[in-house]
């Protein structure tokens, strides 16, 4: 069983992490070639992904139900092509059944389902996963152990007052062994966040609920592991990590545009877009 | 025949243009609810909520109460079963003049089981007060607003969007608790509500040509369910009844058939196809609509076993040429 979260950082690890996420990155931009996603979404949130199944999560491919693993739910479900690559990447499945995508012979399709090795919980439906994780991290608690219950929520999930219902039972019930983390992309659906519903102060309304709040950059590993290590950051406190993210991060075309939501790629979009992620990726090394 | 692209879309702009008390709110999915042509053209009678319907909701009441008429747009399972206790009390128990429109219904979106709405039929019947219509094609699209807007209490409306069909003749709209009938027959009695319909008229089309004639109704309002003609065709059947329906067969159409056959003390057999208290997964809907038996094939199956003789047509036989949303079923970006 890996301890990753234990061990110091090194200049390898960092590397690892990210050329992870850049083939993780090529993956869902092959599944927006076959019939489509949602890229931009998959794409703010993908870095956050990478960084807890490879720096911070305790998991075992091998042993998808071992007793002392981590959880990680996915609530903003339509990101999960990011979820399937980062998966796939880390040894739950083969890379081969990303090509089964949207096909009904395979349950590989537009929000995730168990019949999926790692997803520990459906999704698809906003504002459903913070209350699981809840339940999960309770049960953890009363068995005195020391599992942490990740739950990856979107931005503009949290318009869903049941998300609200779970940020004050998770205090009440002292869950500090749950980590919350907000893809702050500022988008939801085509409209920015903050001209619909705004959300700001957002650390502030967390804080106000009696959580334990830190403010990270979404795409640095480093920062996002700064965010991550260690959780629990304070005793009987839940915590939410804001990790500040661009839908379509890494496809410079797309990069925060309101119609880079759901895209279904044509074969020359699906090249350059691969072209595109090349770039970033040569530029950034 | 004929394909109509984002009829609601179109249509709401016109219908509302005159009608200054309605008001449209949505739940942060204007265009994937085709609410975005309202949106443009009366942006002072436009609400986008956030994602938030429960909030909507009891919003609707609100406004409904003080005189405005609102058109509630989301998708069908964020109305039935995220708030379903704000419209059953909310709006149901105070009877207000809500409007609530549900996009994607049943298998029609790819999106897995939480965004097919397989219940939603199911939960507005119990919800006394309220009235429920289903659009089957684009002239129905085009036509439900003014069947709702005559009713004083509230409404659902299982709603169809993108590329619809329009299979009845747009200066024959659909009318309140009145079905339509589709063919006459008195070997067996079919009745088919919503998406369905268009795999209906497949197969009876198929089946008169060899003789074999079937009393086929169309029904787009499925609460209050008390059409005479309705009865008549239940009682007239003289080998059996079957519903069609893109829901579960539990709490739609075929629960509502069997109800009134039971309480006129109809007997018969009654086969009910529709989505057998499962759910269903992330597909394409030609695909959903044969694993689940929605589609002519399934229905040519069931009106074989009540004939009790081979009806002798293969699923290849049935006609193609009704070339509606299912022929060419894509996954879009308003899909989802």
């Amino acid at each position: 069983m890996q301890r990753v979260a234990e061990i110091s950082l090194t200049e390898s690890n960092v590397d690892s992490v990210e050329s992870l996420a850049y083939r993780a990155r090529r993956h869902v931009v092959a599944m927006a070639g076959r019939g489509g996603c949602f890229i931009g979404s998959a794409f703010s949130c993908i870095d956050i992904i990478a960084c807890l199944y490879c720096d911070v999560m305790r998991i075992d491919p091998q042993r998808l139900n071992a007793p002392e693993r981590d959880y990680f739910l996915l609530s903003k479900g339509h990101a999960v092509p990011a979820l399937y690559a980062v998966l796939v990447e880390r040894g739950f499945f083969g890379r081969r059944r990303l090509d089964h995508h949207l096909q009904p012979s395979d349950d590989i399709y537009l929000h995730p389902n168990r019949n999926i090795p790692g997803i520990e919980f459906h999704s698809g439906s906003l504002g459903h996963a913070l209350a699981v994780g809840i339940g999960i991290a309770l049960d953890i608690k009363l068995r005195k152990k020391s599992n942490r219950v990740f739950v990856l929520l979107g931005d503009g999930e949290l318009n869903e007052g049941s998300v609200w219902e779970s940020i004050m039972v998770a205090r009440a019930q002292q869950l500090d062994n749950l980590i919350a983390i907000v893809d702050r992309n500022r988008r939801q659906a085509n409209l920015p966040t903050e001209s619909l519903v705004p959300l700001e102060p957002l650390s502030d309304k967390f804080a106000a609920f009696g959580w334990s709040v830190r403010e990270c950059d979404g795409h640095d590993f480093k920062s996002l592991r700064t965010a991550f290590h260690p959780a629990p950051a304070r005793s009987n406190a839940p915590n939410a990590i804001i990790a500040h993210t661009a839908r379509g991060r890494g496809i410079a075309s797309i990069q925060d545009r309101a119609n880079g939501w759901f895209m279904k790629l044509d074969e020359g979009q699906r090249l350059e877009f691969l072209a595109e992620l090349d770039q970033s990726w040569e530029t950034a090394r | 025949m004929e394909v109509i692209a984002r009829p609601h879309a179109k249509n709401l702009v016109r219908w509302a243009k005159d009608r200054p008390e309605v008001l449209v709110l949505s739940a942060d999915l204007t265009s994937s609810c085709e609410a975005n042509d309202f949106r443009d053209a009366y942006p002072e009678r436009f609400f986008s909520l956030g994602l938030a319907e429960q909030n909507m909701m009891g919003f609707a009441a609100g406004l409904a109460r003080e005189g405005f008429i609102p058109l509630v747009h989301t998708f069908a399972v964020f109305i039935c079963r995220r708030a379903f206790d704000q419209v059953a009390m909310s709006i149901g128990y105070s009877n207000l003049k809500v409007r609530l429109l549900g996009f994607l219904p049943g298998i029609t979106t790819p999106g897995g089981a939480t965004h097919q709405a397989i219940d939603d039929v199911g939960l507005m019947r119990l919800i006394p007060n309220m009235n429920i219509l289903e659009c089957a094609d684009a002239t129905e699209v085009e036509s439900v607003l003014d069947v709702a807007q005559a009713l004083e209490g509230p409404v659902y409306m299982r709603m169809l969007r993108g590329d619809v069909p329009r299979l009845f003749p747009q200066d024959e709209p659909m009318r309140f608790n009145r079905a339509r009938v589709i063919s006459e027959g008195y070997d067996l009695t079919l009745l088919s509500s919503g998406i369905c319909t268009e795999e209906a008229l497949r197969v009876t089309c198929a089946l008169r040509q060899r003789d074999i004639h079937i009393n086929h109704l169309h029904i787009s309002t499925l609460k209050p369910f008390s059409d005479p003609n309705v009865l008549n065709a239940l009682k007239a059947a003289r080998k059996g009844v079957v519903t069609l329906e893109n829901h579960n067969v539990i709490g739609g159409l075929g629960s509502a058939v069997a109800e009134l056959m039971a309480e006129a003390g109809i007997r018969g057999p009654l086969v009910r196809l529709g989505i057998k208290d499962q759910y269903a997964h992330g597909a394409s809907r030609p695909y959903l609509m044969r694993k689940f038996g929605l589609d002519a094939a399934a229905l040519l199956e069931a009106v074989s076993g009540l004939l009790g003789r081979g009806v002798r047509i293969r699923t290849e036989d049935l006609p193609q040429d009704l070339p509606g949303v299912s022929s060419k079923a894509s996954i879009k970006a308003e899909d989802l």
